[in-house]
């Protein structure tokens, strides 16, 4: 088999991570983005390639980016008659609390695209109003008229009787038109949730055909896969009519290549810490990916499964200033890239994160990026020498006002952090101890080390493919179908009932992880119910087994503090997630050394900030470091994309395959 | 207190209270709470100051404190793992559905803090089905609970427990409930806990920091205001018992970074259930102030500290028992907003949006369901049309001001009740016309499945939410009761028994517009007589 290429399209750059499974060689690259016309990156990409690829697996941010910035097709809405309505009045309320003029997200469709069909469907599955089919052509006339391109549809009640839907989506079909229905796209209740999440996918879906067909074209028969929301592949064929389950396909490989990783090293429980310019994303695996179904974009709910990630507004380029009352705030505002930290010199005259490590000496001018772009330390200084005075920060002992308003900056950015880490691990219920903090994205690995220790956290992982973990996670990724049926069972269900229920499901998975080509061997089919108290109105989801109830119980109980044997439960929905195990790379090994780093790996001794003090501490050339090496905080390690900061009591060992391993005593 | 350390503390304080927030919403059984998120969390000091609150529900926010006040007066002598429950409006509540639950904080024996989760529970018995009844007297509201030990050193009272479970209609559901809020309360005592284990005498100075750091953002605020008293009156359409309007008058006085919040000249409190407790107005206050500032303040008493609210006792805006008050919290709070609001819009004309809906529309209908063979109680409240701001239109459909409260998805309705929905739209012209057009408020109609008692609290049927600037106000809103193929439209406040196959549609208010229009006259009148006017 020749090699697979995996492909990140990322703001600055394009991600690829070549591995010839036949040798075992594993290599990667990156190329500009071309971000009017993404396609050519990753299409020059692939042709640069000595011969061509046997599978490529892509992360792409088309559909993302069409949402978030309303580049999508000329969509309608089709709706039950009295609810035409139902997009823009959401769920009632506004974004902001405290926002006097009570702004709501703007729906995908204006309202002149919301269009209504005389029929309904009751809370039994009864069909109270029959379809006609004359309605059917009016609707498409109307349609014409609109000019609609892609039309999503969401009937009442149609995940528990979907003829409706089907007589529409044939005939809008049959006329041409990109349709997604409801019911098979999210088959679940909670009308605006579900209407939002067919909206978008008919929103995003002639955008995403065009350009996977751009790339097939190009390609020729390759076997082309791309990730989804939920972390697994997806055949481009699917896409097409589910092109919603690739709205936040983007994340998802460097959640996948973190757990690959990690769990190479036996690692299973952890907490992945992505940290770029403008923002934080944070993510807890707890051996399983970290599903949600209440994720949103831009506001507008997207109820497929996603990887549940959780962003924060703090960057490497996030401004820290002093608000009104006193108080350093650092971010939500962000340079950017343009004009980008102070110390890049293109005019930035705001304090960020990116100035503060260098006033603190914990980034190196010279050797950031590799030192294609030096940094400018006076820039850092004079605008945190500003920052002191506005924050009436004064010097301390041997550090000055700027080095103590840098050192402020950092914690008011941890603080940010350690809340956004809190809500992904202590507010659902888990221990940080018990995790390892995977960190990537360029700023990370400056954050990770100290942030751990001020949850608990003992041991850091800095991955040695940390700037293309992303492409190598698509690499790694399995192929995953989730499947999904409402059915309100309450009071006492009998299992065999359930698992009859189970049965469509089941051969629904089985068939199309098949048409992908899996043995039964190499497909794992899980049974989960999403179960609650009658009454409540969230659910746990607990795998269907002998032991469901009990395992309700002890869910509930560690969740919520509490829990009820004796009461009655309802059961909203069966899932099934379908695994087919896909064969992720063998990591390449390095160069063995001895406990000591070589010579040649030190690259200078330099000053440094710490906690107080000012000390002298060696700074490592990631690339010479062998594996056995150890180093001893405080320390810093630059790569040529990211730089590792290992504070005192901390120390870190390379493993065989390059990962730096950071332990805190 | 220095810089960092400041803002380092206020995310800690706030992620405690987020916390007790995703608790308790995750764990709670009614849609109430759960779907529509009608409850707050909140962090004190220990002497009761409000220190961090979670974005949940504006009108808890001024209001909490007071119930912490009232548990420190009712009980000197906490204890650890202690939790006190109380819903008595005269008594550090606000109406009696809303439940709250009060932790103190120890270490060893020290009394730090607390923390308390307030929750607007569906049913707490009473005349009327939801406890949102047209009432008379707070004693036909439902039980009324003055601060009392539901958990004692850890262990629940069982005799309060009882005695309250037997005074409401859906008792599973307040357990799930109760219960929730406990768990809610348990994880903040336990976080809050962790900071003092972990941070000490420092926690205690930053808790005073915080307040004065948050009293300091809001006199800064206060003194870019031009100095003067501001005036403004409208009115509440009527108590539900006569056809008399209830006016509200305020007069805002600022100067150096004060602000005198008086509410001289409103209505004596009425026979009807409109009447509002102090702490209503009080949180009214707090949110119009909060949000003009435009930028994220912590929740917090350090907000008010520059703010008088002075309110003349037994009026609609300070409430003395035995007065009815079912309907203060809900629609009194929204009229103070739009009297403050347009008192202010002389001060700062460029950021006063003109009226919204100036109503809940609040619903409840209840009775007993033979296809689910139990009682039920169905509470909701309805969204409108925002005002137009100055340099926009106002949104369509949506919660404004006091509440923030998601509906409940038509789908889990049918699933819950035996009701059915025919119509969930947008009122299409209901908002005021202007240079910038107020939103439009919604139409909801359900037909009932089975006999049920229908209880309808709403205002802004008659005086219709202002315009400004020149503005058109908007559209008043209307309640129909199609009964046996005849549509009759129905008072704002109204409580019947209606049949199967009934209808009942509400038709909410469209918000105010601002600016006059840049049009050709269409033959619309003059502004309306019947909105509220600056008061000379």
């Amino acid at each position: 088999m020749s090699c697979r290429v995996g492909v990140d399209i990322g703001g600055t750059f394009t991600d690829f991570v070549v591995y010839e499974p036949e040798n075992g060689r594993l290599w990667t690259f990156k190329r500009f983005s071309t971000p009017d016309d993404p396609a050519r990156a990753v299409l020059e990409g692939i042709q640069s390639l000595p011969s061509p690829p046997g599978e490529i697996v892509h992360g792409s941010t088309v559909a993302t980016n069409a949402l978030l910035e309303r580049r999508g097709a000329r969509t309608a809405f089709v709706t039950t008659e009295g609810f035409r309505d139902l997009l823009h009045i959401g769920r009632q309320h506004r974004s902001e609390l405290y926002d006097l003029a009570a702004r709501k997200p703007e729906p995908l469709v204006p309202r002149a695209g919301c269009f209504e069909v005389p029929e309904r469907v009751g809370s039994d599955g009864q069909i109270l109003r029959p379809l006609p089919a004359e309605a059917l052509e009016s609707l498409l006339e109307a349609l014409g008229r609109y000019g609609a391109e892609a039309v999503g549809v969401c009937l009442l009640f149609s995940f528990l009787r979907p003829e409706h839907e089907r007589q529409v989506g044939a005939r809008l079909r049959q006329a041409g038109l990109y349709v997604a229905l409801s019911s098979e796209i999210l088959p679940e209740f909670r009308e605006y949730e579900r209407a939002s999440t067919t909206v978008a996918s008919a929103y995003v879906a002639p955008v995403l055909d065009r350009y996977l067909s751009r790339l097939e074209e190009a390609l020729g028969g390759l076997r082309f896969r791309v990730m989804q929301s939920n972390g697994g592949l997806i055949r481009t064929e699917e896409v097409r009519t589910q092109a919603v389950r690739c709205a936040l396909s983007g994340p998802a490989g460097g959640l996948i290549g973190a757990r690959y990783v990690a769990g190479l090293g036996g690692v299973h429980n952890l907490i992945t810490f992505d940290m770029g310019g403008t923002s934080t994303d944070v993510a807890l695996i707890a051996g399983e990916l970290p599903l949600t179904t209440g994720g949103s974009i831009d506001g507008l709910p997207i109820g497929v499964p996603m990887l549940d990630i959780h962003t924060v507004g703090a960057g490497g380029g996030s401004i820290a200033a002093v608000d009104p009352g006193g108080a350093l705030r650092v971010g939500p505002r962000s340079a950017g890239a343009d004009p980008g930290p102070a110390c890049y010199g293109k005019g930035g005259e705001a304090a960020t994160v990116t100035d503060a490590h260098l006033v603190l000496g914990r980034l190196s001018g010279e050797w950031f990026l590799g030192g294609r772009y030096p940094l400018d330390p006076r820039a850092a200084l004079d605008v945190l020498e500003r920052l002191a005075r506005e924050a009436k920060l004064e010097g301390a002992g041997e550090l000055s006002p700027a080095e103590v308003a840098a050192l402020g900056v950092l914690q008011v950015a941890h603080a940010h952090m350690e809340r956004a880490l809190r809500v992904i691990s202590v507010e659902r219920g888990h221990d940080p101890r018990d995790f390892v903090l995977v960190c990537f994205g360029g700023a990370g690995p400056l954050h990770a080390a100290e942030l751990a220790r001020s949850l608990g956290i003992r041991h850091v992982l800095v991955p040695a493919q940390a700037s293309v973990l992303s492409a190598l996670g698509m690499l790694a990724a399995d192929v995953r179908r989730d499947y999904v049926q409402t059915v309100m069972l309450s009071g006492p269900i009998p299992r065999g009932e359930l698992a009859r229920r189970f049965i469509p499901l089941l051969q629904q998975a089985f068939r199309d992880l098949r048409r992908e080509g899996f043995p039964r061997s190499a497909m794992i089919l899980e049974r989960v119910l999403e179960v609650r108290y009658a009454g409540q109105s969230y659910t746990l989801s607990v795998p269907f087994n002998r032991r469901w109830r009990a395992a309700f119980e002890e869910m509930h109980q560690s969740a919520y503090g509490y829990a009820d044997p004796t009461a009655a439960v309802e059961i909203t929905n069966l899932r099934v997630h379908a695994t087919g195990l896909g064969s992720p790379p063998r990591l390449p090994e390095i160069e063995r050394g001895s406990t000591e780093p070589e010579r040649t790996a030190l690259l200078e001794k330099r000053p440094l900030v710490v906690e107080g003090d000012k000390i002298v501490v060696p700074l490592y050339d990631g690339l010479m470091l062998r594996a056995g090496n150890r180093i001893c905080g405080p320390a810093l390690c630059v790569r040529p994309d990211t730089t590792i900061y290992l504070p005192p009591g901390s120390t870190g060992a390379v493993d065989s395959t390059g990962n730096l391993w950071i332990e805190l005593a | 207190m220095d810089a960092v350390r400041l803002e380092i503390f206020r995310h800690l304080l706030a992620s405690v209270a987020e916390e007790m927030g995703a608790v308790l919403q995750r764990a709670a059984f009614s849609p109430n709470i759960k779907e529509r998120r009608d409850f707050s969390c909140a962090l004190f000091t220990a002497q009761g100051e409000l220190v961090a609150q979670a974005a949940h529900i504006p009108v808890h926010l001024g209001a909490m404190p007071l119930a912490v006040q009232a548990c420190l007066e009712a009980f000197p002598d906490l204890q650890p793992g202690d939790a006190l429950l109380l819903n008595d409006p005269f008594r550090g509540g606000t109406h009696l559905p809303d439940l709250t639950l009060v932790h103190p904080v120890f270490s060893g024996d020290r009394l730090w803090g607390f923390v308390a989760t307030r929750a607007h529970h569906a049913d707490i018995g009473g005349m009327s089905p939801g406890s949102m009844p047209l009432s008379r007297e707070i004693y036909q509201e439902g039980l009324i609970i003055p601060p009392v030990k539901l958990l004692r050193a850890g262990q629940l009272d069982t005799a309060v427990w009882d005695l309250l479970l037997a005074n409401v209609r859906t008792p599973e559901e307040r357990t799930g409930d109760l219960r929730a809020q406990l768990a809610a309360g348990r994880r903040g005592v336990a976080r809050f806990g962790e900071l003092i284990d972990r941070y000490g005498a420092e926690l205690e100075s930053a808790m005073e920091a915080l307040l004065d750091y948050t009293e300091r953002l809001m006199r800064r605020f206060l003194e870019g205001l031009p100095a003067g008293t501001y005036r403004f009156e409208d009115a509440l359409d009527d108590d539900g018992l006569s056809e008399d309007p209830v006016p509200i008058r305020v007069a805002i006085t600022l100067t150096g970074g004060e602000a005198i919040v008086d509410f001289s000249g409103t209505a004596p409190q009425r026979p009807g259930n409109l009447n509002a407790v102090r702490a209503i107005t009080v949180s009214a206050v707090y949110y119009v102030f909060r949000a003009l500032i435009g930028f994220d303040i912590p929740a917090n008493s350090g907000c008010l500290r520059p703010i008088r609210v002075l309110t003349p006792p037994g009026s609609v805006v300070d409430a003395r028992p035995p007065a009815a008050v079912a309907g203060g919290n809900v629609e009194t709070s929204q009229r103070i907003v739009d009297v403050l609001l347009g008192a202010l819009a002389e001060a700062l004309p460029d950021r006063v949006p003109a009226a919204s809906q100036g109503t809940m529309n609040n619903w409840t209908i209840g009775g007993w369901d033979p296809f689910r063979g139990r009682y039920y109680t169905y509470y909701e409240t309805l969204a409108g049309g925002a005002g137009a701001t100055p340099d926009r239109g106002g949104t369509s459909a949506v919660h404004t001001h006091m509440t923030n409260t998601l509906n409940t998805p038509i789908e889990a309705l049918e699933y819950a009740y035996p009701f059915r929905v025919r119509r969930y739209a947008i009122r299409d012209g209901s908002g005021g016309r202007g240079l910038h057009r107020g939103g439009d408020g919604l139409v909801r109609e359900l037909e009932l499945l089975a006999p049920a008692q229908v209880t309808i609290l709403a205002e802004r049927r008659r005086l219709r939410p202002y315009g400004l600037h020149g503005g058109e106000a908007g559209a008043p809103g209307k309640t129909v009761w199609i009964h046996r193929g005849r549509a009759r439209t129905l008072p704002g406040k109204i409580s019947f028994w209606a049949e199967a196959g009934d209808r009942i549609r509400i038709e909410t208010p469209g918000g105010g517009g601002w600016g006059a229009e840049h049009r050709h006259r269409t033959g619309k009148g003059p502004r309306e007589p019947d909105q509220g006017s600056r008061v000379k």
